[in-house]
């Protein structure tokens, strides 16, 4: 690198040779605008900040990441098969550096009140649908990368549901990061509505192609109506050398159910914050997270869950699997309103460590404010068995598979909580051939 | 087949084994009893390569090998198998996957091609029906809230697959009621076979009513102290291991 390292984001923030998106929006013009003050006045988060105690930005800001601006349009279906999971039967949204990719979807048949678009193509042909929902959910203060990332709004999927509609099969979003040649971000954005009674499945997927240096900031703003469904996967396998950075705003209604399952494996730095308020009584909210860190990898969660009304129930599980100089942070935090009475929460994170190298640091919290609640919190690190892995041993199996199993055995309760066969053999896969190369010491 | 001469091991600071000699010979049936502490499990656990045992003199020879040299699973290669007195749970690991993952690792370690999934299933299938068992406990995660029946015969099944030369039967008889015992046994029996030897670790004769041994030896603080057949087992029920120390003791 030439010069000094960048110390700001204003590489991030430089205006776009095509103008912004959806530009003559009053409403986004406000937004955009605002979210860009938030930026300059956050600046760069320092680790006395509690947000950023235990993860410096610095490396993230040397790299002087800019906005992605060309649309890749020369690859083709064939360049992303090995990408594709054949026998997850899915309406297929396949997003490239951040833009939505018509030519590489494939989004079927949708039930009469469902919508499943692009939010470039919909800002441009129905703001209004947009008007409300765009920064609904994560507020008009938001955290330094959501405000980046409105800042620099550029596309996404959108998700419609009227009332009542339900979808059978998933929408898949494929998030692929290929060919960048210089350090670029993308900075998706997506918006998922589902209305009173509506039922879907979403699995999101961030992968790569090839081993490139990148960011991804994408921001989720999920709202739940009242009664509604909402199961989620999201799987993170971005290249190795790549930033990624997920913000997810959920907002849930009286009676709605949230189940989002949250694998990390990929990256060099990951930080993942899942936001999420009740608005309404007798809403569930089940968040559950698997992470392996290795050589070179943070992969940093936090955790901010929100019982403003009494009678919901949250629960918060997250394994992590650490080998090498790997590196992991937990930090949950789970609010119990004055009012929030028959608030039932539980948060749990437990972390395997394969060797004496990797460090976790791991900081479940409970505030609790009412009297009449059933909340519990518990943390472990600990090691592969002794026993466990003799007696798998004394069966004739090597000490490597031996420890390799427990591993599986560990992230079990993770992976089968996924929404689809297909997805937790190719979860399976994926871990099972990260753990056989990974270092033990 | 195994030769076990001048055993002496210990954990930590303390002597656990004493000098122990031990000679098995092919398709017999030893029973050690012994009083509680008296350097049974130790025992068990030595000749698996457990683990916190520091063998400090003797020697284990198992046709002709230093048992003592190998590592656990090489041992189990060779043909040695402990059903532990406590099999251990192993939550989120599945019971085929894990059969399949031992019996394949000896296999190729024995130069023998891993079986497919289709030749896999019809041997344990096969297995189930020599124990009368049923196929509920496959599905399962190994040991993973069963019963302590279950797991006992979870044991002896893996014993039926992996078909070791000798097995080592750590306590079986512990913590099962007498139903459960009489299946355990059942098992135990049929795997009986002129090249199959086994030591049946126990603290009761009970279990010996059922599996009849060919040898009986007393096991007290770290060694043999008397050996006989299987009616040294009876004398034993019927006076305790009292009368055998004291008798130790004055000679």
């Amino acid at each position: 690198m030439n010069g000094a390292a960048p110390t700001s984001f204003d590489t991030w923030l430089a205006a776009r040779a095509d103008g912004e998106v959806g530009a003559g929006l009053d409403w986004l013009e406000a937004q955009r605008r605002s979210a860009l003050d938030q930026v300059r006045e956050q600046g760069v988060p320092g680790t006395k900040q509690e947000a950023w105690r235990y993860t410096s930005l610095k490396r993230l800001i040397e790299q002087g990441f800019a906005r992605v601006e060309d649309e890749v349009t020369a690859l083709q279906l064939d360049d992303i098969e090995e990408l594709l999971i054949p026998e997850l039967e899915s309406h297929r949204v396949v997003m490239v550096n951040g833009r939505y990719t018509p030519s590489l979807s494939a989004l079927g048949d949708l039930p009469r009140g469902v919508r499943v678009t692009g939010l470039r193509a919909l800002l441009a042909s129905d703001p209004d649908a947009l008007r409300e929902r765009l920064n609904g959910v994560a507020g008009e203060s938001q955290p330094l990368f959501a405000a980046l990332n409105t800042a620099g709004l550029d596309d996404g999927l959108v998700v419609l549901l009227d009332r009542g509609a339900i979808l059978e099969r998933p929408i898949e979003l494929i998030h692929l990061s290929v060919g960048m040649d210089e350090p670029r971000v993308a900075q998706p954005r997506h918006v998922v509505s589902l209305a009173d009674g509506a039922q879907a499945t979403l699995i999101e997927r961030y992968v790569s192609l090839g081993e490139s240096l990148y960011c991804t900031n994408s921001v989720l703003e999920l709202s739940l109506g009242r009664d509604a469904v909402l199961k989620h996967d999201r799987i993170q396998i971005e290249s190795p050398n790549a930033f990624h950075i997920t913000g997810l705003y959920l907002s849930q209604d009286a009676n709605s159910r949230y189940v989002g399952v949250n694998i990390g494996l990929g990256g060099a730095w990951a930080r993942t914050d899942l936001v999420t308020r009740f608005s309404g009584e007798h809403a569930e909210c089940d968040l559950q997270g698997l992470y392996l860190a290795g050589d070179r990898q943070l992969m940093d969660y936090h955790i901010d869950v929100d019982h403003a009304v009494p009678a919901c129930s949250s629960r918060e599980t997250f394994k992590g699997i650490l080998y090498g100089k790997g590196r992991a942070v937990f930090d949950g935090r789970v609010v119990v309103a004055k009012d929030a009475q028959k608030t039932d929460a539980a948060m749990s994170n437990k972390n395997l460590m394969l060797s004496e190298n990797a460090e976790v640091d791991t900081k479940p919290q409970l505030e609790i404010n009412a009297d009449d609640v059933k909340c519990s919190h518990g943390t472990t690190v600990g090691q592969i068995e002794p026993e466990k892995l003799f007696y798998l041993r004394s069966r004739g199996i090597s000490a490597p598979l031996a420890r390799r199993m427990l591993c599986m055995g560990f992230a079990e309760e993770i992976i089968d909580a996924l929404h689809s066969d297909a997805l937790r053999e190719a979860v399976s896969e994926e871990v099972g051939r990260r753990l056989e190369t990974a270092p033990l010491t | 087949m195994l030769s076990v001469k001048g055993l002496r091991a210990k954990v930590g600071e303390n002597e656990i084994l004493t000098g122990l000699d031990l000679e098995v010979g092919p398709g017999e049936i030893h029973a050690i009893m012994g009083p509680n502490g008296s350097g049974k499990s130790t025992f068990s656990h030595v000749l698996s390569g457990r683990e916190g045992y520091e063998v400090t003199a003797g020697s284990v020879t198992f046709e002709g090998q230093d048992l003592l040299a190998l590592e656990p699973e090489e041992r189990a290669h060779l043909g040695v198998f402990l059903a532990f007195q406590y099999p251990v749970e192993l939550p989120g690991v599945n019971n085929t996957y894990f059969l399949k993952a031992a019996l394949n690792s000896i296999r190729k370690a024995r130069g023998e091609s891993e079986l497919d999934a289709v030749s896999f299933l019809r041997l344990i299938k096969e297995k189930l029906k020599i124990l009368h068992l049923n196929d509920s406990l496959l599905k399962r995660a190994v040991n993973a809230g069963f019963s302590g029946g279950e797991k006992k015969r979870n044991e002896i099944f893996q014993m039926a697959l992996l078909e070791p030369k000798l097995a080592i039967l750590d306590e079986t008889d512990s913590g099962l009621d007498i139903d459960a015992l009489r299946v355990v046994a059942d098992g135990v029996n049929a795997l009986r076979n002129p090249e199959r030897s086994m030591i049946v670790v126990t603290h009761y004769q009970r279990l010996l009513d059922y599996i009849e041994p060919d040898r009986v030896h007393v096991l007290a603080k770290g060694r043999i102290i008397r050996s006989g057949g299987k009616e040294l087992a009876l004398e034993l029920e019927e006076k305790g291991y009292g009368w055998i120390l004291e008798q130790e003791q004055a000679a």
